[in-house]
């Protein structure tokens, strides 16, 4: 900290403003013109207004009736706020350096600004508000502001992960306000969004991917009139890779419990393996599931086309075919199925492109007897974990395929007691 | 495919089943037979090669709606593979409880 060369000199007349040295030199330093008003609140509640004459990530050059030294409290948004002291040595009369040395989030405390806190205070946001919303009727600038604090508040939230881009919206037309300028954007996907939110006045979001499929965006668009309004634009691909890793980890621990209690005989297995399961062997019967008739006549095309030497689990397979279809009308409205043969072993696929089985629900509706999302017995896996001798079960937000294996000698059979909880 | 014959004796009404008891027959069959009659209601499942657990689930709202108005369904004769599939989801000892599931072949 350096004082000021100017005020070093003389006595100024009036309070130091535009003052170069008033605090740290840096490309971080802002002055904001004009001054930002703030209130800074003692520890008995007493509030003194402050304006920012100038700022850096670590402290303030405040004009303050405040008294100096002295610990106050700036409060920005219900969950950011700063606790500051003032250094009496640096800065005369009214004017004086305040030090950061808290600043609390919602999911933290840090000791010093981040980007877009300290761009709210250096007055860039501000100006975006203020310069988006001046031309509104004076009722709605209220609420418009209000709307814009709340998204850069949220903003606050995911800024962990990275901060992508403000934009003003005019008549088909882009202007970057503040962010990270080398940050490209899918601008078709996000002019379809402000042409909406614009249209119908309301508030949109939506998560876009990137044509490469590299990035994943959170746009936000906040209309202002029927032409022009703000977009926020988030980088949320880290976020969305963590959250993929986390699900990752989840389904690796079901894969192990669901397989160590079914004795080894249902296995979780990812796409990949799920692909693989449909090449072996070769086919010898398919078909589809779209109504409850389809379910009977795919048993009659199952027992006409099974090989002799299975004949003995015929009706083993007719039922599990049955009960996996069923499954598929019932939740995903409707699927496929196939019947496999590799040597002595019969394998039947039935496939659906529902919204799957949600991970949370995945043990309860494999293994629990009379556990069902849909009105039904509830028992149709119960049976399938019984009759057929290995299972395989890939399921996410894009289908779900079920494999069942029936070997021509079966494996002993699973002691349903022991795996299923009977209500 | 699923036939059904009905026979009403004083005190009993006998259903004779001939075909798959699922997803796609159940309905006819709680429609034929409804929630009340008799005192007995006895399915013959003999004929019946092939049931799915909506079928089970099918005998046993019978069976629930029957007791309530003070009657009782007898399964009469499955067929093993069809016995078995009932055991599994513990329909048998609810029905044999009321003395109801028999094997024995008329």
């Amino acid at each position: 900290m350096r004082q000021c060369y100017e005020c070093a000199q003389k006595e100024p007349a009036s309070p130091c403003v535009e003052c170069k040295d008033f605090i740290q030199q840096g490309p971080l330093r802002r002055v904001p013109s004009p001054p930002t008003r703030i209130l800074l609140e003692d520890e008995q509640g007493k509030k003194y207004p402050a304006d920012i004459l100038a700022l850096n990530t670590t402290e303030f050059g405040l004009e303050t009736e405040a008294p100096v030294p002295g610990r106050y409290v700036i409060r920005l948004q219900e969950s950011l706020w700063i606790e500051v002291a003032g250094v009496p040595l640096k800065g005369k009369n009214n004017v004086h350096v305040f030090d950061i040395l808290c600043v609390h989030r919602r999911q933290g405390t840090a000791r010093r600004l981040k980007n877009e806190e300290y761009q709210l205070l250096a007055g860039s946001t501000g100006q975006l508000v203020a310069e988006i919303s001046r031309h509104l009727p004076e009722h709605l600038q209220d609420l418009v502001r209000e709307k814009l604090l709340a998204e850069l508040e949220k903003s606050e939230l995911i800024s962990a992960i990275r901060v992508g881009k403000v934009l003003k919206y005019e008549g088909g037309r882009f202007r970057c306000l503040s962010g990270r300028a080398d940050l490209d954007l899918p601008m078709e996907e996000a002019e379809k969004l402000m042409r909406q939110a614009t249209r119908h006045a309301e508030h949109r979001r939506e998560v876009i991917i990137s044509a490469d499929g590299q990035k994943v965006f959170d746009f936000h668009g906040v209309p202002f009139d029927h032409r022009s309004g703000g977009l926020l634009a988030f980088d949320i691909t880290e976020v969305i890779e963590k959250e993929r890793k986390i699900h990752r980890q989840e389904m690796e621990v079901y894969r192990e419990a669901i397989s160590a209690v079914t004795g080894g005989r249902l296995h979780l297995v990812n796409s990949e393996e799920a692909k693989k399961l449909l090449s072996k062997g070769v086919e010898i019967a398919k078909g589809e599931a779209r109504q409850a008739h389809d379910i009977p006549k795919a048993r009659q095309v199952l027992r006409e086309s099974l090989p002799g030497i299975f004949s003995h689990r015929q009706h083993a397979i007719a039922l599990c075919l049955s009960e996996a279809q069923a499954n598929v009308l019932k939740h995903a409205g409707g699927g496929c199925w196939q019947a496999r043969q590799a040597g002595d072993l019969v394998r039947i696929i039935v496939q659906d492109r529902g919204s799957g089985i949600k991970t949370s629900e995945l043990a309860r509706a494999t293994l629990m007897q009379h556990y069902s999302t849909k009105n039904s017995m509830g028992c149709g896996f119960t049976l399938m974990l019984y009759y057929a001798d290995y299972l395989y079960l890939n399921t996410g937000p894009s289908g779900t395929t079920l494999a069942l294996d029936f070997g021509n000698v079966r494996t002993d059979r699973l002691d349903l007691e022991k795996i299923t909880e009977r209500r | 495919m699923l036939k059904i014959e009905v026979d009403v004796d004083p005190g009993v009404r006998r259903v004779v089943l001939n075909g798959e008891l699922a997803m796609e027959t159940i309905a006819v069959l709680q429609e034929v037979v409804g929630k009340e009659g008799e005192h007995t209601l006895e399915l013959d499942l003999s004929g019946v090669s092939f049931v799915d657990s909506t079928g089970l689930k099918g005998l046993l709202d019978i069976n629930n709606d029957w007791q309530q108005k003070g009657g009782q369904l007898l399964i009469l004769h499955p067929q093993p593979d069809v016995a078995e599939v009932m055991q599994l989801v513990g329909l048998d000892k609810l029905l044999t409880q009321n003395g109801a599931l028999t094997g024995k072949k008329r």
